[in-house]
């Protein structure tokens, strides 16, 4: 059991997506206790990850790799059990996009990135994503954050509208809304009602935590 | 000789060329648009129709490079700024699409307005390297979906050069089309007249969008000349070799060509790249880099090894704002890329990775420009300058102060004359008030705004702009 946690830990930090997922599934076939595959097997290599790119040792697109292959070692999981396994591990839901009528998507790709190699839970809805497709996925996956990125001053305007509708729904008050992207900044995110603002995916990370903790929540 | 640079030897520009083909014929490109994809599958295209990918062959490519025009002329409102492609120098932009402006009279960085459009304008209209008006900054207090057409006639209102701006909906297209009547009249000898063009940006990797797509094809029917400008930051929308970057975004500036001389043949498109290399810590898009400039001179031998009128990124920093890194930055995104003699360079003004606008930064890049220029030009050998006589009348020691041809040569092009560097002595320096190249600049700029605009549209054409930007504003808001 060690050894294979140990596979586990490497494989995510490593960022082999396929290994992960192969361990995830001998994982679920040999019936493992799944909550040890997690905090002692791939949650670790995904902390150390983060670490590393703390320390400078790590750049962009081995965290990204580790982020991918954790996300798809809990995908098996969450599949086999109908429901998230992930549930008791992870600091949060985020739901991340770009909105409607822009296609940047790298910035929110790598803001992803970072929040998932600190042990976020990511659901990426894509770019110029329309708000009633970013709505449903709030009401659906009930995260607690939903991050909003806009590189344009003409699509900027979305981030208000989604803050609106969900003052609308009534829903405002279960998310926090962040929001980024080159023509965001402070005063725009204040002036729209948002929870946060951050102008790079490092501070991004910082603000997430911050609001969870705040709140009481899992972090 | 000139000076110049090259990255590429001819079997290397070849093997690019093959790899964007392979890209094209293997990967292909997606276009999101049913009438783009109708369009190219009768262009020969293999089409998936699902993924809305197109597979481009050679022979199409072969058969765009053959229509697209070699000379384009891009003409100014004022025909003495006329710029003809190919050209024996570089002309230079404005940059476009920022969305934040250094206040000239606080140096504080705010959002930008309206106002700093006309004001660029006006300030670009005294460059005399400066040919073509890409509204530099976006004007965040017009309503969203007028702001290219505001900003469009403000261009043509404070600058009488050639203008040059984004579609991004086809809806903008017959605002545009009544402005450009309004400002060229009926007079037959100046319909037709291509003082307008557009920015047209693929999404790296290998996408393209769904409104600047259906956009431009709509806007094909004018001819109107189109800048094809990818973007692919090596290591995050491209790949992470400088050699597949390249090849990237060839790819992609040639799968414009292909979709638009298809869909009009003959249609001026000019050769171009915006590419880069990602900040592998952060993601940041980085221009003022090594890659960036290398890559960026390997485009521009790929737009002359096609023969087409070729526009290169430059003159940029990601500097925050004026000081050492914007200066160095600046110079090196000028010098090896004028080197290799690109048409046209955008573009003057900006920092922060062309996002930030600065009046007086227009007018220290024209300084760069001028004297990059000056180095390309390089050493002339020639009867004319063989001052053999001189050497040999002044013999030795003494001096040429009083030689004719030492008369003569300080005015001539032989000797660079600076507009904004010290080259003064201390006491002088300090006795005109210390001043830096951004204070001078900056007191140069407001003399520009202050003084009298040059070839002012007359203000009934001006009164018909603005109203078409008004309702603009009204309709498009709907
Ligand atoms: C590459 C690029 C493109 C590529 C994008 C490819 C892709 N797959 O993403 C292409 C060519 C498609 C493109 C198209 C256009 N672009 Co563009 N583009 C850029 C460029 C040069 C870099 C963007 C980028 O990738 N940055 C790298 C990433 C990592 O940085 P980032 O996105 O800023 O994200 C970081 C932070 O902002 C933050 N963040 C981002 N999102 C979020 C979200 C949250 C919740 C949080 C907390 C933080 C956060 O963290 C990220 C990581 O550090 C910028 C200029 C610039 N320097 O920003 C212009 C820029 C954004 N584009 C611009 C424009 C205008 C356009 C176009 C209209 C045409 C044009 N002229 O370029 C079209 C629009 C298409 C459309 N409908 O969306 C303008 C926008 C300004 C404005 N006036 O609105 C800019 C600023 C250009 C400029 N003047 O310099 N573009």
């Amino acid at each position: 059991m060690k050894e294979l946690l140990n596979k586990m830990r490497v494989s995510v930090l490593e960022g082999e997506e396929e290994d992960a997922v192969a361990l995830a599934k001998q994982a679920l076939a040999e019936k493992l206790d799944l909550k040890t595959v997690m905090d002692e097997g791939f949650v670790l290599g995904i902390r150390e990850a983060g670490q590393l790119y703390a320390e400078g040792e790590y750049y962009l697109p081995d965290l990204v790799c580790s982020a991918d292959a954790m996300k798809s070692a809990l995908a098996i999981l969450d599949e086999a059990l109908k429901k998230p396994a992930s549930g008791f591990t992870s600091k949060g839901k985020i739901v991340m996009t770009t909105v409607q009528g822009d296609v940047h998507d790298i910035g929110k790709i790598i803001v992803g990135a970072m929040l998932t190699a600190v042990g976020y839970e990511i659901y990426d809805l894509g770019s110029d994503v329309p708000n009633v497709v970013v709505l449903e996925a709030i009401y659906k996956i009930k995260p607690d954050v939903v991050g909003l990125s806009a590189l344009l001053t003409t699509t900027m305007v979305e981030q208000k509208n989604i803050i609106e509708d969900l003052k609308v729904a009534g829903t405002r008050n279960g998310v926090k809304v962040i929001v980024g992207g080159a023509p965001v900044t402070h005063e725009w995110a204040n002036k729209i009602g948002a929870d946060g603002y951050s102008d790079d995916a490092i501070s991004a990370v910082e603000l997430v935590n911050r609001l969870l903790l705040r709140e009481g929540m899992k972090a | 000789m000139m000076m110049q640079t090259q990255v590429l030897s001819p079997e290397e520009k070849k093997m690019i060329h093959e790899e964007s083909i392979r890209i094209l014929e293997e990967v292909g490109i997606k276009f999101p648009s049913e009438r783009a994809l109708d369009i190219l599958e009768k262009g020969g295209a293999v089409i998936d129709r699902e993924k809305q990918v197109a597979y481009l062959s050679r022979q199409m490519v072969d058969a765009a490079l053959k229509v697209a025009p070699k000379e384009i002329t891009l003409a100014a409102r004022n025909e003495a700024y006329d710029f003809r492609m190919p050209s024996t120098f570089t002309g230079y932009h404005m940059d476009g699409c920022g969305m934040n402006m250094v206040d000239l009279e606080t140096g504080e960085r705010r959002s930008s307005v309206l106002q700093d459009l006309a004001d660029s304008a006006r300030v670009f209209d005294e460059m005399e390297l400066g040919y073509i008006y890409w509204p530099p900054v976006s004007p965040l207090d017009v309503p969203g979906q007028a702001r290219s057409i505001a900003a469009t006639a403000t261009g043509l209102i404070n600058t009488s050069k050639h203008i040059q701006d984004e579609m991004k909906t086809a809806k903008e297209i017959p605002y545009v089309m009544e402005l450009l009547k309004a400002v060229l009249g009926d007079d037959k000898l100046r319909v037709g007249r291509d003082i307008y063009s557009v920015v047209y940006c693929t999404v790296s990797p290998l996408c393209h969008d769904t409104d600047m797509l259906e956009a431009n094809l709509e806007l094909c029917k004018y001819k109107v000349p189109v800048v094809a400008l990818p973007m692919p930051a090596a290591a995050t929308t491209g790949p992470a070799s400088l050699y597949s970057n390249v090849a990237l975004s060839n790819a992609e500036t040639l799968s414009v060509l292909v979709m638009f001389e298809l869909t009009e043949p003959g249609v001026p498109i000019i050769y171009a790249s915006s590419l880069g290399i990602a900040n592998p810590r952060n993601g940041l898009f980085q221009f003022g880099m090594p890659e960036t400039i290398i890559q960026l001179v390997a485009i521009i031998e790929m737009g002359k090894y096609y023969d087409l009128p070729t526009t290169i990124a430059g003159c940029a920093t990601d500097a925050k704002g004026y000081g050492g890194q914007a200066m160095m930055e600046k110079m090196a995104t000028n010098l090896p890329l004028i080197l290799a003699k690109p048409d046209t360079l955008v573009g003057f003004g900006m920092y922060e990775c062309s996002t930030t606008l600065s009046l007086s930064q227009i007018i220290i890049d024209h300084e760069v420009a001028r004297y990059c220029k000056r180095l390309c030009e390089g050493m002339n050998i020639a009867p004319e300058t063989d001052f053999f006589e001189d050497i040999k009348s002044v013999g030795q020691g003494g001096h040429y102060l009083k030689q004719k041809s030492t008369r003569a040569a300080v005015r001539s092009k032989e000797f660079y004359q600076q507009e904004l560097l010290d080259k003064g002595s201390y006491d002088e320096w300090v006795s005109m008030g210390s001043r830096d190249m951004n204070t001078i600049a900056r007191e140069n700029a407001l003399q520009i705004l202050e003084a009298e605009q040059k070839a002012p549209l007359s203000k009934d054409v001006e009164k018909v702009l603005k109203e078409i930007v008004e309702e603009a504003s009204i309709k498009l808001a709907e």
